[in-house]
């Protein structure tokens, strides 16, 4: 199976952990504890169609790192890089939209997406007040709860799509 | 820690130390889990390796099977062999697994260019402190906390919408029994001042009744206030058991007749809510019945995620103009039911805290009859 290297980022307290530990122990805590450094996580997605098993090599990055972690050691080589930020906290979301521009300015052609995560703390029928960044046409944009487990797999699998796809 | 096996001390003479201790002293050292080491070899495979730390690494496969930090550094460490005084620094990782999060390591890569292998150094990452770990979760918990007050606001909006119809209450709804109660003390001041007692008994007897319902419509207030934030025990409640005991606990006139049917499961919930909920929701059908020989219903239907309740009565029904306002405090649809009217704001507001829900069914085409229509849900979600 081959292996692939897919990033965690975004602010502290977003739910990087949370989405990590629901995708691959499947279960989720309420209680925060932060990363202080870095955990890797790995992550089958099964093949379909077309697309062969790929292993995810998930790295859940500190929150603290801000932009400094686009010249890290821990992001040589990635694929791609899931952008996370907390639908409750709008300067999270800006704070995506940045990210998103260091990303594309630091790997070129690399694919990310950004995870809207939290959403179970929305009202039913509330819209998310989303940065116009992350409104824009072409981008990936996923709604998640790591609580729920609402489109977590969905969205590391068509990470994983991508990554093939595009041969990243 | 515990005293090596092998004589290992180092010399306090100032003699040298032989090789064979230094080897001795470095595989003790590795044993107890101080460092690890692996050689790799030109194409990255695991020849070799040394120390409790690296275990579980598999020799004779690419190194990056065993430790998936490593892939994608494959060119960098490949690279080493070009600058020979450089080495590969990938700090303060930690692999987590379905069996925990393992120690978090520092790993170093060397070209030895003598040896034409790789040499990879595991050692453990300076552990936090505890106390670094808690100001740090502080600092950011504070953060996060903050920001979350923000997402509340909606739910703060709600309440505040609340507490403004509660001053409304108070000021329209009490002040009416209030004013009655100043007006019944003049009469019978006046009653008592002419000498009419007969008259005074009759004033002094509505007055204490007026009394008794504002101070019941007081405790009553305070109950509604209070639920939403009464942290329950869960318990095992066997359901049919519960609404047998509130029905025979409620007074009612001797013609109605109250039938249970459907599935009444055992579940782990909160009793005190659920039977607040029943009892009111029966006591008000037994109360707004206008004909002797009433009949109520209540069945139950159980399911995965929760216990469907329909209590019927085939009184007088209730306008669908109404159907929303019965659920506010104090309103009722006036006769003589003796009610303070919160008995369907409470039950409301109960439902709602606990992820129920609560609808009514009556007064289509002006017909007879009302239903309402409740879900509990089997899992509580109230922290
Ligand atoms: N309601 C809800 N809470 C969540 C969700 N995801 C995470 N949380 C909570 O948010 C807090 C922070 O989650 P973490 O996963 O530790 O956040 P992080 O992004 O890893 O934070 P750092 O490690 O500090 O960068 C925790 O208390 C989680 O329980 C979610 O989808 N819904
Ligand atoms: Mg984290």
């Amino acid at each position: 199976m081959i292996a692939r290297k897919i990033m965690l980022l975004g602010e502290i307290g977003v739910g990087k952990s949370s989405i990590a530990k629901r995708l691959v122990l499947d279960h989720f805590e309420f209680d925060y504890k932060p990363t202080i450094g870095v955990d890797v996580y790995q992550y089958d997605v099964p093949d379909d169609a077309g697309r062969p098993g790929m292993r995810l090599i998930v790295w859940d990055t500190d929150g603290n790192f801000g932009d400094a972690i686009f010249r890290h050691v821990y992001m040589r080589q990635a694929s791609a890089a899931m952008i996370v930020g907390d639908v409750t906290r709008r300067g999270t979301l800006e704070a995506m939209a940045k990210l998103g521009e260091g990303f594309l300015d630091a790997f070129p052609g690399r694919h990310f997406t950004y995870l809207v995560n939290k959403f179970d703390l929305l009202a039913e029928g509330q819209l998310p007040d989303l940065p116009e960044p992350l409104t824009r046409k072409g981008i990936s944009l996923v709604r998640t709860s790591a609580l729920t487990g609402d489109n977590v797999r969905e969205a590391f699998r068509a990470a994983a799509d991508i990554i093939h796809r595009r041969a990243l | 820690m515990p005293q090596p096996t092998s004589s290992i001390a180092a010399p306090s003479d100032g003699t040298a130390v032989d090789a064979a201790t230094i080897l001795a002293t470095g595989q003790h050292a590795a044993e107890l889990g101080l460092f690890g080491l692996v050689w790799l070899d030109t194409e990255l495979l695991a020849r070799s390796r040394f120390g409790t730390l690296v275990d579980f690494v598999e020799t004779g496969r690419p190194v990056t099977d065993s430790l998936p930090p490593l892939i994608g550094l494959e060119d960098d460490i490949q690279a080493l062999k070009e600058t020979p005084h450089r080495v590969l620094e990938l700090p303060a990782v930690a692999l987590v697994t379905s069996a925990g999060p393992a120690p978090r390591l520092n790993f170093t890569v060397f070209w030895i260019s003598t040896a034409e292998r790789f040499l990879l150094l595991v050692y453990r990452a300076s552990s936090r402190s505890d106390i670094e770990v808690e100001l740090t979760r502080q600092v950011r918990g504070r953060l996060i906390a903050e920001a979350e007050v923000q997402a509340k606001s909606r739910e703060l909006t709600r309440a505040n919408a609340e507490l403004e119809q509660f001053a409304s209450i108070i000021s329209h709804d009490l002040k009416a029994p209030l004013r009655a109660l100043r007006y019944l003390t003049d009469e019978a001041v006046e009653a008592v001042v002419n000498g009419a007692s007969d008259d005074a008994g009759r004033l002094l007897g509505e007055m204490r009744h007026q009394a008794w319902r504002m101070s019941r419509m007081m405790s009553s207030l305070l109950e509604y206030a209070s639920t939403g934030r009464k942290s329950d025990m869960l318990t095992m409640v066997d359901t049919h058991a519960l609404i047998q005991a509130v029905v025979t606990s409620l007074p009612k006139p001797p013609g109605m007749s109250i039938e249970i049917a459907g599935s009444w499961p055992k579940i782990e919930t909160l009793e005190a809510p659920l039977d607040l909920v029943l009892r009111n929701l029966i006591d008000n059908a037994i109360k707004h019945q206008d004909r002797l020989d009433g009949t109520i219903r209540i069945e139950a239907v159980d399911t995965v995620t929760q216990l469907a309740v329909s209590i019927s009565d085939d009184g007088p029904g209730i306008p669908p103009a109404a159907h929303e306002s019965i659920f506010l405090p104090f309103r009722t649809l006036g006769g003589p039911t003796g009610g303070t009217g919160m008995g369907l704001a409470l039950v409301r507001r109960t439902l709602e805290t606990l992820g129920g829900r609560i609808q009514v069914v009556s007064g289509r085409d002006g017909s007879r009859g009302t239903t309402f229509l409740l879900t509990w849900p089997r899992t509580i979600s109230q922290s």
